[in-house]
């Protein structure tokens, strides 16, 4: 992955606290349900398991394993030169999270373990990545 | 059964022209120009005057209001809807008394007016929560969604890119049978191998086509049906189950390629009509990527889970096969219509009138959608 910067997020009501915790102590927290530990992964109002709208913001393992990936070869963001992969990475705690592996995948990678890098960009962002664990 | 509504008319706009007219720098017209041609031809179709009409269903991509204005229609039921549930909400308009009559009108400039479904304008991606959690990654465009959907599908089955190029071949014969489509020239698997990567593992021609159009349909209750139309395409039965839990992070395209939402469209179409899918003579999908294909083939029993692969390359889709498949071409190689041309193909194979790509003797067509998890089907017959 050579990309620099990030294209611009539109970050909603729920969508903060996320990212200003990666940008802090370098950590991805997600919405955990403060009555039936369900995590939230897109962030939102209610608990898709029991609708409780209260939540605690706890850090995840960072460990997981990917569902599938693609590689760009045909450039959509001026931020994304290709060509580059995306991944779908299932965390132990059960959300699917769309991201990047730091390195280009040379074989297919569905089932693979894969752990958590948060990587600086160039405009402060700091965006959870993935590598190989064997890497 | 019981046959409440029939098509009794169809129509469309100039495809292949305004092809060529928007590949010249022309803008042959706006989204309400399409739906107003393809109106006019629907009704000169159906026989009927537009006073004879007291429904209106307009596309996602115009406004209801305005085309109304345009087409100078007043009406007692109207709404805006996608292909797929215009013809449901038709049909129940019709059931509940609502309207007798309806006209349902699509128009579409994307291409002249520069549409796209990637990068930072993806149709308004901000607004969308896909767009929002993918984006910071450089994911964007439905494209990659379905290439990330194949990848993890080839991974449990072991179908090859190789065997997904049947779609794009088949759909190409049928092309080259179709005087409205776009693209003609047939392809073999050794051209679709050879063709870039747009997203990998999906190919060149795996892709839709983005051009402009109209397309229209009219729909009548029964009675009405048969006194206008010699013809009607009956609507035999509908369904439709929706997955959008987890959508965001892509769960029901990943894991289950939205089969659960297909096997519970498949009981109410089949079920409730005593039909079953060796019933069906045409299949037609909705096809924004070649991977709609397969996937519908399992979720609709035409063949077994994991199998979509081996019956394509060895029973067939293509005209002459097992199951002849998007016989116009489809999105890929004859008009993107987001799912309405599909609709007129369904009333034309049904008619007969569809010439050198006819599958002779149709009596049953499905018609199959499963555009963001929302799994719709039509069975179209005729007496």
């Amino acid at each position: 992955m050579q990309t620099t910067k990030t294209p611009p997020r539109i970050l909603g009501l729920y969508d903060v606290p996320m990212w200003t915790f990666l940008e802090q102590d370098r950590q991805l927290r997600l919405q955990c349900c403060t009555d039936c530990g369900t995590w939230r992964y897109p962030p939102g109002p209610a608990c898709p398991d029991c609708l409780s709208p209260d939540s605690d913001w706890k850090p995840v393992s960072g460990q997981g394993e990917v569902v599938s990936w693609v590689m760009f070869h045909k450039e959509y963001l001026p931020e994304y030169p290709a060509p580059y992969n995306v991944v779908a990475v299932r965390l132990d705690e059960g959300p699917i999270l769309i991201s990047n592996l730091i390195e280009d995948p040379a074989e297919n990678v569905i089932g693979k373990r894969v752990k958590l890098v948060p990587v600086e960009m160039d405009d402060g962002v700091v965006l959870p990545r993935f590598e190989l664990e064997s890497a | 059964m019981k046959r409440t509504a029939a098509v009794i008319g169809v129509g469309h706009s100039d495809w292949v022209g305004d092809w060529h007219r928007v590949r010249a720098g022309e803008r042959p017209g706006d989204s309400y120009h399409y739906g107003a041609t393809a109106f006019r031809a629907a009704i000169k179709d159906a026989g009927i005057k537009r006073e004879d009409i007291d429904g209106l269903i307009v596309g996602p991509t115009t406004a209801y209001e305005r085309m109304a204005e345009v087409l100078h229609m007043d009406v007692r039921w109207g709404d805006q809807a996608d292909a797929v549930l215009s013809v449901l909400q038709a049909v129940q308009a019709i059931e509940t008394g609502a309207a007798d009559v309806v006209a349902l009108v699509y128009g579409n400039d994307q291409r002249s007016a520069g549409i796209q479904y990637g990068g930072p304008q993806a149709m308004g991606g901000d607004l969308f929560l896909s767009y929002v959690y993918h984006a910071p990654w450089g994911m964007t465009s439905q494209g990659a969604l379905y290439a990330m959907t194949f990848r993890a599908y080839a991974d449990r089955y072991g179908i090859s890119e190789r065997d997904l190029g049947h779609v794009a071949v088949a759909q190409r014969q049928g092309a080259a049978r179709n005087p409205n489509a776009i693209q003609r020239k047939e392809i073999t698997l050794d051209d679709y191998m050879a063709a870039r990567y747009i997203t990998e593992p999906l190919r060149l021609f795996d892709y839709c086509l983005i051009n402009d159009g109209g397309v229209a349909l009219i729909i009548a209750e029964a009675g009405i049906a048969r006194k206008l139309s010699d013809n009607p395409v009956w609507i035999e039965s509908t369904g439709r189950f929706d997955l959008n839990r987890n959508a965001t992070s892509l769960e029901p395209r990943l894991t289950d390629f939205y089969r659960p939402a297909q096997q519970a469209v498949a009981e109410q179409v089949f079920g409730t009509s005593g039909l079953d899918p060796s019933d069906i003579d045409v299949f037609q999908v909705y096809d924004s990527f070649s991977v709609h294909i397969p996937l519908a083939l399992e979720g609709y029993g035409y063949c077994g889970v994991g199998e979509a692969g081996k019956f394509m390359s060895e029973q067939g889709i293509g005209l002459g096969g097992k199951l002849p498949t998007n016989t116009s071409g489809g999105h890929l190689s004859e008009t993107y219509m987001q799912g309405w041309a599909h609709q007129i193909e369904c009333v034309r194979q049904l008619r007969g009138e569809c010439g050198e790509r006819q599958v002779e003797g149709t009596k049953r067509v499905h018609y199959s959608s499963d555009v963001a998890g929302k799994a719709v089907s039509i069975i179209y017959g005729r007496d």
